[in-house]
C-alpha cells in the first residue's frame, strides 16, 4: 500500500503545482508496479506450499 | 541535431573526463543499477532437468565458492555497464565496453558444463577481436577531432567525425555481443544462475543502446 | 496521470482481447469475449500463488516489478512527447524481462523461452534503423518534434514507408499468436511465462496491456501524427485488426526461420537506411 499512498500523494502535490512533472512521473513509475503487485498480493487467495516447476504431463 | 537523447540534466565535470545524465542515459543507468541490485541480493535458482520417460527430475545446485566468484563477476559487469551508460568520454566508453566483454566471460567461466565453456571460449575470441576496431574507432575520434569528450562533440564546433570511426565503434560493440555474434552468447545462457547470466545479455543490450547515442554525436 | 495509466492498461488488454476474438473469427471459432484479457488479469490476481521451490525468488518477483515499471516509464515518455530513443530502448530491454521471467524459475520450459528471446534479438535492429530513418527526415528524436514535423509535411507513413513497414513487423513480433512469437510457443508449454502463475501472471498481463497501448499509440503518433483521442482509438483498433489478420493467417515459424526472416528485414532496412543517408549527404 506504500505504492498507492506514494502515487496518490504525488498526484495531490502535483495538482497543487509544487512537484515538477518529471519527479511526479518518476514517483509513479516506481510506485505503480509496487501498487499493482501489492494490491494483488493483498486480495489473492491464501498461499499454498512451494512446489517444483512444471516438468511435463 | 545537437543533443539527441534530450537535454542533459546534470553534468559532473572532472577535468576532461566528465559524466553526464540525459533522460536516455539515466533510464539505461537505472536499469543497470536495478539489475545489479538484483544480483547483489538474490540467490541463484536451481535449474530443473527432466529425466525423460519417467517422473524423475534433477536439480543443479551451484556451490558456494562458484556462486561467490560469479556474483563478483556479475557485479563487476553491472558496474562496467553503469559506467558505460553515464560516461561522457569516448575512450572511457570503449574501456567499459571491453571490461563488459571480459566480465561476461568471467560470469560463465566457472560453470562446469562443456557446452557453456565452449560457448564462453568462442565468445571470448569474438570479444577479443572486437576490441581492435573498438579502440581503433576511439583513436580515430581523437585523431580527427582532437577531443574525446561527448559534450564537446555534441556542440558541433569540432571537425566532423569520419564515418569509419563511427563504423568501427559500432562494430566493436556488436562484437561484444549483438546480433550476428549472438550465437555463442545464446549458448552461454544454458548456464544455471539466472541473476548472473541475465547480466550478460543486459550489459550488451545496454552498451548497444548507448553506442547508438554516441555515434549520433559529432 | 494515474487515471491515464489505468485507462491505458485496460485499453491495451481490451485490444489484446479484440486481437484474440478476430483471430478466432478468422479461423471460424467462436473465440472468447473481447473483454476476456481483462477478466484474465483479474482472475489470475485472485488466485492462490506461490513461488517454485527452485526459483531465484528475488529475481522471480523483481522482474515482474521491472516489467510494469519500464512500460509505465515508456507510457509517460510517450505522453509527454519525450525521446523516441527512450521508448525503443525500453522496447529492447523488454527482452531482458522475458529472459528474466524464463530463467528465474529453473523450469526447463521457461529457460528455453528465455533463450529463444535472446536469439531473436535480431528483430530489434530494424527498429533502430527505422528510428534512424525517421530522424534523417525530422532531425530530432523527440516525439513532439516528430509530430510537429508531420503537421507541416504530412504523415511520415507516406514519406518513409519502408520504416513504417519495418516498425509494423517489429510490433507484429511482439503480438501473441503471431509468426514470430516463438518465446511463448506451445511446445514450450507457455514459454518464458510458464512458471509465473497467479498474481505474477496478472502483473505480466498488466505489463502486456500497457505495452500494447504504448507500441500502437507510438506507431500512430510517429507515422500518422497527432490524432484526437477518438481517432487514435480507431487507428489502434484498425492496427490491431490488421495485426490479427497477419497472426491468424500465418503459422508460427520455427525459431531459426523466425530469426532468418527478421535478419532479412534487418538487412533490407539497413540498405534503405544507407540509401537515405547517402541521399541526405548528396
Amino acid at each position: 500500500m506504500a505504492g498507492a499512498s506514494a502515487g496518490i500523494t504525488a498526484g495531490i502535490v502535483n495538482m497543487l503545482g509544487i512537484l515538477p512533472l518529471w519527479l511526479y512521473s518518476a514517483v509513479l513509475v516506481l510506485s505503480f508496479p509496487v501498487f499493482i503487485i501489492g494490491l494483488f498480493l493483498w486480495w489473492m487467495a491464501k498461499e499454498g506450499t512451494e512446489d517444483i516447476p512444471f516438468i511435463g504431463y | 541535431m545537437t543533443n539527441l537523447a534530450g537535454v542533459p540534466y546534470y553534468i559532473l565535470e572532472f577535468g576532461d573526463e566528465l559524466v553526464y545524465f540525459t533522460p536516455y542515459t539515466i533510464t539505461l543507468f537505472l536499469l543497470a543499477l536495478t539489475f545489479t541490485i538484483f544480483v547483489l541480493i538474490s540467490m541463484p535458482e536451481r535449474q530443473v532437468d527432466i529425466a525423460f520417460g519417467g517422473d524423475a527430475y534433477t536439480t543443479k545446485v551451484i556451490s558456494v565458492s562458484e556462486m561467490r566468484f560469479r556474483r563478483f563477476m556479475a557485479i563487476a559487469c553491472g558496474l562496467a555497464s553503469m559506467g558505460a551508460m553515464v560516461t561522457g568520454d569516448i575512450f572511457n566508453f570503449t574501456l567499459f565496453t571491453a571490461m563488459v566483454g571480459i566480465t561476461n566471460v568471467g560470469i560463465v567461466a566457472a560453470v562446469k558444463s562443456p557446452h557453456v565453456q565452449n560457448a564462453a571460449y568462442q565468445y571470448g575470441l569474438v570479444a577479443l577481436s572486437a576490441t581492435v576496431p573498438l579502440f581503433g574507432g576511439a583513436a580515430i575520434y581523437a585523431a580527427a577531432t582532437g577531443s574525446l569528450s561527448m559534450i564537446e562533440l555534441a556542440k558541433g564546433a569540432l571537425p566532423a567525425v569520419p564515418f569509419v570511426a563511427k563504423a568501427f565503434l559500432v562494430l566493436g560493440v556488436i562484437g561484444e555481443g549483438m546480433a550476428p555474434f549472438y550465437a555463442a552468447k545464446a549458448e552461454m545462457f544454458r548456464a544455471p544462475g539466472a541473476p548472473y547470466v541475465i547480466m550478460c545479455s543486459l550489459s550488451s543490450l545496454l552498451i548497444f543502446l548507448r553506442v547508438i547515442e554516441v555515434v549520433m554525436l559529432g | 496521470m494515474i487515471a491515464q495509466l489505468i485507462l491505458a492498461t485496460l485499453t491495451g488488454l481490451l485490444l489484446l482481447g479484440i486481437h484474440r476474438k478476430v483471430i478466432a473469427r478468422i479461423q471460424r471459432r467462436p473465440g472468447p469475449p473481447v473483454w476476456q484479457e481483462i477478466l484474465h488479469m483479474l482472475k489470475f490476481s485472485f488466485k492462490s500463488t506461490w513461488i517454485p521451490a527452485t526459483a531465484s525468488t528475488v529475481l522471480f518477483r523483481g522482474v515482474v516489478l521491472v516489467a510494469i515499471g519500464i512500460w509505465t516509464a515508456a507510457f509517460f515518455v510517450m505522453l509527454t512527447g519525450g525521446s523516441l530513443l527512450v521508448i525503443f530502448g525500453i522496447y529492447m530491454l523488454h527482452k531482458i524481462v522475458e529472459h528474466g521471467f524464463g530463467l528465474s524459475s529453473g523450469s526447463p520450459y521457461g529457460k528455453f523461452g528465455g533463450v529463444r528471446s535472446v536469439i531473436s534479438a535480431a528483430s530489434e535492429i530494424p527498429l533502430f534503423v527505422s528510428v534512424a530513418a525517421i530522424a534523417i527526415f525530422t532531425r530530432s528524436f523527440d516525439i513532439s518534434d516528430i509530430v510537429a514535423y508531420q503537421q507541416v509535411h504530412g504523415p511520415l507513413m507516406f514519406i518513409a514507408f519502408p520504416a513504417a513497414v519495418a516498425m509494423y513487423i517489429v510490433i507484429l513480433s511482439k503480438m501473441p499468436f503471431g509468426p514470430f512469437s516463438i518465446v511463448e510457443s506451445k511446445e514450450l508449454v507457455s514459454g518464458y511465462k510458464t512458471e509465473h502463475f497467479g498474481i505474477w501472471r496478472a502483473g505480466l498481463e498488466v505489463c502486456n496491456g500497457l505495452k500494447t497501448t504504448v507500441l500502437l499509440a507510438t506507431f500512430l503518433m510517429v507515422f500518422v501524427g497527432q490524432l484526437p483521442i477518438l481517432w487514435l482509438g480507431a487507428g489502434m483498433l484498425l492496427l490491431v485488426v490488421s495485426l490479427s489478420f497477419a497472426c491468424a493467417l500465418t503459422p508460427m515459424l520455427s525459431p531459426f526461420d523466425s530469426v532468418t526472416v527478421q535478419t532479412l528485414v534487418t538487412g533490407l532496412m539497413l540498405c534503405y537506411g544507407a540509401v537515405l543517408f547517402i541521399g541526405v549527404r548528396a
